[in-house]
């Protein structure tokens, strides 16, 4: 009771600079606690674009590395198509053949993004350890240009391509890959008994776009499907669009004019384990060790866009700053710390000498701090939830990019000669910044409200340690 | 009883070594009085501060009921200067966030008292000093002369065996220092206290039973009233 009493007392005595040290230690920590969310936030944001990217449940993709373009000298491979503009104008070559392609619309259902490799892969990932499911997928790009007549002519411009993601989804896994991630609004999802159908599953975006329902029909390299279920994904603008049984992708799909039948382009999997999963990709890197095995942590560095910049920031410019202010935050608690400490000479010098032991003396100066610390710790706490509902209130929604290959090669003629370049597709996916306190965030608030309190009175300890009583009591006499 | 032998204390400033207390021999019998006096610098209070244990001689022997203060560790000086030995500074030294009462009350943190037995203690305590009405009362409320009071309760609350005063009065008026100084002189006679007082006032060390003059670090004892005693800066061992 006498301590709180003596404790009490004296941080009232010393209320302004109570406060400047609960205020100092109350910034750093609110900062900490604002960072700290905004780093779980962008955490949460980049696991929402994964998941919308590889759907729910999937914890490892293996896909095939992206087509390298080709050379202008290496020509087509077989069955491929080249369009090609020189002095005769816009041409089209097929194996070789070319013909006049003024008002032609190419259109082509390719494995852009990844090269396709043989479904048997996906028997022997399933063999695996730790491995709860698999199922594949062909991530397909159909692309159409249509080439305008003058095309290749003085004012005529390359035309934009016309694109949009058809995934081929293992209808006997409904669980695994970017279908599972959504949520159907109309009509059905794909089912196992649907594996030979022309039927297809429609983004709920690209579906208002393109004014589709169910029952209507979309068209696929000129294949009609019928749309039986409208599907929303939990980010607005997310890849793919139209939703297709891997039978059927496979059947329409090509890759450099190669069919993709029993090809697939990613595995999804699905481990035993959270904590299995890095054991787990470092087998299937071992067992394909030709394919790109990912994760959704190393998914995370190939994300591009708003979202990326936002993550920096949180993580390195939001980090470097609340140690600063931290720091600066300790230091200014433990200089007025030691500075009371000296004004209090006379006053710890006497109670030396009513006979109290300096770890009493200490303990009291260590409580008083401690008290500083948890009360700055609380109004910390309470900023950085004030923090976090400003990033939530003024934070526009952040977007993640992803680039894709569409596997198309053009050559152009250009000033410098014949060019050639492969248009990419990227994958943009919208999400909104949520910044939100965590439990963890709480736990090391309280950990470095505590820190500091005990830093600034370690730093008064120090000096009342080393304290003697006779000259404590010679200095002011 | 306080048996001093040889006892030197020095100190060092830069290279020069000051001499503030030179081969000391004294001893004082429980209960008895001895008024201190001197100029200031002279030694008067590093003796005080000898004798209460705050700081240890560079030589001789400061024995306190058989007990080498010089030899005894830190922790055990503590602990004799918690349960045996009251300060009176000339200054209060009152904590100032802490009422009269709470002030009384610090000297008994120490011992490990109960809080119930404190608080007996100390009304009792400041009630000895005329002081109980200002209990509550923080020392910016009190008189100078309120704040020695309060002071003297802190000091005797734990029923120590030696009160060490120093300069007790000097910062009071007259009324208020013959107020205080009767006030020390009862509860000595009243509680058998051996009483140190350091004092520049000659009015007040004649008071008491003996009296030694402190110069250049040399103590000359002689009985109260009467001329100084011994040789030159000594009272020799066993000298009543």
């Amino acid at each position: 009771m006498f301590f709180i009493t003596y404790l009490r007392r004296e941080l009232r005595r010393r209320m302004r600079q109570s406060i400047l040290v609960a205020l100092g230690l109350a910034l750093g920590i609110g900062l900490v606690v604002t960072v700290t969310a905004a780093s779980a936030g962008v955490r949460k944001a980049q696991s929402d674009v994964l998941r919308s990217l590889y759907g729910v449940g999937t914890d490892i993709t293996v896909t095939g590395k992206a087509p390298k373009p080709r050379l202008p000298t290496s020509g087509p491979g077989k069955g491929g198509q080249t369009f090609e503009v020189g002095p005769g104008g816009a041409q089209m070559c097929t194996n070789g053949k070319c013909h006049n392609a003024a008002g032609q619309t190419i259109d082509h259902l390719d494995s852009g993004s990844y090269s396709p490799f043989s479904q048997s892969k996906i028997a022997a990932v399933a063999k695996l350890k730790h491995v709860k499911a698999v199922a594949g997928g062909l991530a397909l790009s159909d692309t159409s240009i249509t080439i305008p007549k003058h095309f290749g002519q003085p004012g005529g411009s390359l035309p934009t391509p016309n694109s949009f993601n058809v995934q081929g989804v293992d209808t006997g896994q409904p669980s695994l890959g970017p279908l599972s991630a959504g949520t159907v609004t109309a009509g059905r999802s794909l089912k196992g008994a649907d594996a030979a159908s022309d039927v297809a599953v429609v983004d709920s975006g690209y579906a208002k776009s393109n004014k589709l329902k169910v029952g209507s029909t979309v068209k696929i390299i000129g294949h009609r499907f019928t749309v039986i279920g409208i599907v929303a994904q939990p980010q607005s603008g997310s890849p793919p669009q139209v939703y297709i049984p891997l039978a059927r992708a496979q059947a329409l799909g090509k890759a450099g004019g190669k069919s993709l039948k029993n090809d697939v382009n990613t595995i999804y999997v699905s481990a035993s384990s959270a904590a299995d999963i890095p054991a787990l990709q470092a087998e299937i890197k071992r067992l394909l060790p030709g394919d790109v095995v990912t994760s959704a942590s190393s998914l995370a560095s190939q994300v591009t866009g708003s979202l990326s910049g936002t993550a920096r920031l949180a993580n390195d410019l939001g980090r470097w700053l609340s140690i600063v202010v931290l720091i600066a935050a300790f230091a200014v608690a433990s200089r007025l710390t030691l500075a009371a400490v000296a004004r209090r000479v006379r006053e710890f010098g006497t109670l030396k000498a009513l006979g109290w032991r300096s770890r009493q003396i200490i303990a009291q100066v260590m409580g008083e701090s401690l008290v500083l610390g948890v009360v700055g710790g609380a109004a910390g706490v309470g900023l950085g939830f004030a923090g976090a509902a400003i990033i939530n209130a003024v934070a526009p929604s952040l977007s993640a990019s992803i680039a894709n290959s569409t596997g198309q090669h053009v050559v152009a003629a250009g000033p410098g000669g014949p060019q050639n370049f492969s248009p990419t597709l990227t994958h943009t996916v919208a999400v909104p910044m949520s910044a939100s306190v965590t439990a963890a965030a709480l736990v090391a608030a309280v950990v470095l409200a505590v820190l500091g309190g005990l830093l600034a009175g370690s730093a008064g300890s120090w000096r009342i340690a080393r304290l003697r009583p006779a000259d404590a009591l010679a200095r002011v006499a | 009883m306080y048996r001093l032998t040889d006892v030197s204390k020095l100190y060092h400033k830069g290279r020069r070594t000051v001499p503030a207390v030179r081969e000391l021999n004294l001893v004082i019998d429980d209960g008895q009085w001895l008024a201190v006096q001197g100029r200031t610098g002279h030694g008067k209070s590093t003796l005080l501060n000898l004798l209460g244990g705050l700081d240890r001689p560079t030589s001789g022997t400061i024995e306190l009921d058989g007990q080498d203060l010089g030899r005894l560790s830190e922790d055990r000086v503590t602990r004799l200067r918690a349960r045996s030995i009251g300060f009176i500074f000339q200054t209060f030294n009152l904590v100032p966030t802490l009422s009269a009462a709470e002030n009384v009350e610090a000297a008994l943190i120490p011992l490990r008292i109960g809080a119930a037995e404190r608080r007996r203690r100390v009304d009792a305590a400041l009630d000895a000093v005329g002081l109980a009405d200002r209990a509550r009362h923080l020392p910016g409320e009190l008189s100078g002369g309120q704040q020695q009071r309060a002071a003297i309760a802190r000091a005797l609350v734990k029923e120590p065996t030696v009160l060490l005063a120093d300069e007790p009065t000097g910062n009071l008026d007259e009324d208020t220092r013959d107020e205080i100084i009767n006030l020390l002189e009862k509860l000595w006679r009243e509680r058998g206290l051996t009483l140190i007082l350091v004092t520049h006032d000659t009015a007040i060390a004649q008071r008491a039973e003996r009296v030694g003059v402190m110069s250049k670090g040399l103590l000359t004892v002689r009985p109260a009233g009467g001329p100084a005693a011994g040789g030159p800066g000594t009272a020799p061992p066993g000298a009543p």
